[in-house]
């Protein structure tokens, strides 16, 4: 078994082809038609991983996350049909750790989940070094290298740089990074973080065009490439 | 009668009561120069009541003067010059001390009236508008404007939106309804005119019953005026009272189009629900269908390579469904009128961040990227925008010869930034390059031919524009965007 996921959609039909497609997959599946139900098998079942979709009857898909949140660990994959940017950005401000929009296919999903567990799995780890591509950053050393060249960064871009290997491959939203780059209490817009970004991205050698690093979520934020 | 007699009684009385005065104080002691006290009546006299109080009282004076008091005493007969002198003084002080006294009076009667005509506009157009209700407002208005004597009628009609609604009084027949619209069409008075802040009227006919109609900001004022010599004053108090209609009737409009707006608002948000449930009913069978399709692909479904191929034949279809159903939502979204999250961008990023969307459909194909370091930043939606480079992207790949160039670039131009995207595929024919825009419109078999309508679209939404023209080597979209007024890095 590589993983528990729950389902949680309303659909009979969503839920039976997401059981079936990622059974095959190799992953421990089961799955739930409300919020209600999600939190109770999200607590006695503890799934690694939940595929939560926003449009649910009764008990929201907001409400679901913003409950399940403080009381799982798991990773929460936010799905929607035709989800606005600001949907998605208001679910990854309440712990989401991706989303992913219907119609999707089942290797998309798949690779989508793979991340989310590799993810936890590096930061229980705690492993030191995270590399995209061949940029390096050394948490432990504070240091960062594009292909062996060491680059020189101010403590703030330093610090945005830090937070989004953290959460490489995982996107993070303006909001998010304002708070933790210039603190809980910044005054601050995106264009903070832009100008950091492209900063970065300059000093990286990164062409904004044909990013390798950090690549842009229009309308949400940042991700930095995994692996 | 007796009313203009009286000031002149009075004068002669005055000049008698005078007269025994200054025989009087003559008796006792001898006193030169007594006939001054005579002035002092012309000159009270002038003020009070004008010129011809004070002549009468002057000729009055010298007459009982002469008889009493100059030599020989008990005739009119003037003796001498110093008498003839004192006689013309008394007529000049009487005279020229009147007609300071007029202009004296006229300044202050003016002003007074003014006082009273300025108090009772601002008194009216407190109460107007502090009521909430315009027509409440007009109402008064219209009882101030009738109580004036010249005036016989004071009618307002709205003009809503090309309809004819009678606000204060406004009974009109279907003659002055179509006087009245033809007034506010054409925006021109009929029978009269204000000039200089007092209403004036032009008649062809003299004494004309018919009603005067004066367009306003948002209706028309039908107004009679009766008397053939109107008071100057009330023409000019009616020409305040209908400043303050015009401005009533603006507020009014104002309301009514703020009402009309949130009318539009209601309609546009229910549009907008209605999208959002339909998008979620069209998308989710698709949905399952996907999910369905691809997962038995997988080997653990255990099928022949044959049916894995059929399957994976109809998650294509199924994607396409979903492609065609998503452009068309767009569509409506962007018709129902889409609000534009503008920010400053650069230009690079968006072209970078839609590469990167692309990423496996581009395997293969070289993209050719000219865009300079120092480009400005636009003021866009940058999800919008990306829909219309996405879409101009799949268009080229569509149309690129397998492993042909595609190029994409942007330069600013004047206040905007022009930006292409160019394939080496086959050149559009010349009476097709305005067509390819239209809804539908496609020169491929299984195109939707929505991707470039959309596109043109969010570009106009922007302000901008979307051409599509051939180049010798094939054919290229340009579009231009609205620079940012401030810079994206500061």
């Amino acid at each position: 078994m590589s993983g528990r996921v729950l389902v949680v959609d309303d659909e009979v039909e969503m839920q039976r082809a997401l059981r079936t497609g990622l059974r095959y997959h190799d992953f421990d599946v089961r799955a739930v038609g409300t919020g209600e139900e999600a939190l109770r098998e999200a607590a006695s079942w503890r799934p690694d991983v939940i595929l939560l979709d926003l449009g649910l009857p009764g008990m929201d898909g907001f409400a679901t996350l913003r409950a399940l949140r403080p009381a799982t660990r798991a990773g929460v994959i936010v799905v929607s049909v035709m989800p606005g940017e600001k949907d998605k950005v208001r679910a990854l401000d309440l712990g989401a750790d991706d989303y992913v929009v219907k119609p999707f296919g089942t290797e998309e999903l798949v690779a989508r989940i793979r991340a989310v567990l590799r993810r936890q799995a590096d930061v229980s780890a705690g492993e030191p070094i995270v590399r995209s591509g061949d940029l390096e950053i050394d948490l432990a050393r504070r240091s960062v290298t594009v292909n062996g060249r060491s680059v020189h960064l101010t403590p703030t871009e330093y610090e945005l740089l830090r937070y989004l290997a953290l959460h490489a491959g995982k996107p993070v939203t303006h909001t998010t990074l304002l708070r933790q780059v210039w603190g809980e209490y910044a005054v601050g817009d995106k264009y903070n973080t832009r100008y950091v970004v492209a900063q970065i991205r300059k000093k990286l050698g990164d062409d904004p065009a044909n990013p390798r690093y950090i690549v842009n979520e229009p309308g949400v934020g940042y991700r930095m490439e995994a692996g | 009668m007796t009313r203009r007699l009286a000031p002149y009684s009075i004068a002669i009385v005055g000049a008698l009561l005078i007269t025994g005065a200054i025989a009087l104080i003559a008796s006792r002691t001898s006193v030169p120069g007594l006939s001054a006290f005579y002035l002092l009546l012309v000159l009270w006299l002038g003020a009070r009541w004008g010129g011809g109080p004070a002549v009468a009282g002057s000729v009055a004076a010298f007459l009982l003067y002469d008889y009493f008091f100059v030599p020989p005493v008990g005739t009119f007969t003037v003796s001498g010059p110093r008498e003839l002198l004192e006689l013309v003084v008394l007529l000049a002080v009487a005279l020229v001390t009147s007609q300071l006294a007029a202009t004296l009076r006229q300044t202050q009667a003016a002003a007074e009236s003014l006082a009273t005509e300025s108090r009772a506009l601002y008194e009216l157009a407190t109460a107007a508008l502090r009521s909430p209700e315009v027509t409440v407002a007009l109402s008064l208005l219209r009882e101030r404007a009738t109580r004036l004597d010249s005036v016989s009628r004071f009618d307002l009609v709205a003009m809503d939106f090309g309809q004819v609604t009678p606000l204060a009084g406004g009974k009109l027949d279907a003659e002055e309804m179509r006087q009245a619209a033809w007034s506010y069409e054409n925006s021109r008075p009929v029978g009269i005119a204000i000039s200089d802040g007092a209403v004036k009227l032009v008649r062809t006919l003299p004494a004309s019953a018919a009603p005067a109609f004066l367009p306003l900001a948002n209706g028309v004022a039908v107004i009679g005026i009766d008397a053939e010599h109107p008071d100057p004053d009330e023409l000019r108090m009616l020409a305040a009272l209908i400043g303050l209609a015009a401005l009533l009737l603006d507020r009014r409009r104002a309301g009514l189009e703020a009402e009309r707006a949130r009318g539009f608002e209601a309609s546009d948000r229910l549009k907008a629900a209605i999208l959002s449930s339909l998008s979620h009913e069209l998308k989710s069978p698709i949905a399952a269908l996907r999910v369905g399709l691809t997962a038995l692909v997988a080997p653990e479904a255990h099928l022949q390579p044959e049916q894995q191929e059929l399957l994976i034949d109809l998650d294509r279809q199924a994607s396409r469904l979903d492609h065609l159903v998503g452009d068309m939502l767009t569509l409506s979204r962007l018709e129902a009128g889409v609000e534009l999250e503008k920010e400053p961008h650069r230009f690079a990023d968006l072209i970078g961040t839609t590469l990167r969307q692309l990423r496996s459909d581009l395997k293969g194909h070289d993209v050719a990227i000219d865009v300079a370091d120092d480009l400005p930043p636009v003021e866009v939606d940058e999800v919008q925008i990306g829909r219309v480079l996405t879409n101009l992207f799949q268009n080229a790949l569509e149309w690129a010869p397998p492993n042909g160039g595609i190029a994409v670039g942007a330069a600013a131009r004047d206040s905007v930034l022009e930006a292409w995207v160019e394939n080496d595929g086959p050149s559009i024919a010349p009476g097709d390059l305005d067509r390819v825009f239209e809804t539908f419109w496609t020169r491929r078999a299984r195109g939707s031919g929505l991707g470039l309508a959309i596109s043109k679209r969010v570009v106009e939404a922007h302000g901008g524009t979307i051409r599509a023209e051939n180049r010798r080597r094939g054919p290229r979209f340009t579009f231009t965007l609205p620079l940012a007024r401030v810079t994206a890095e500061r």
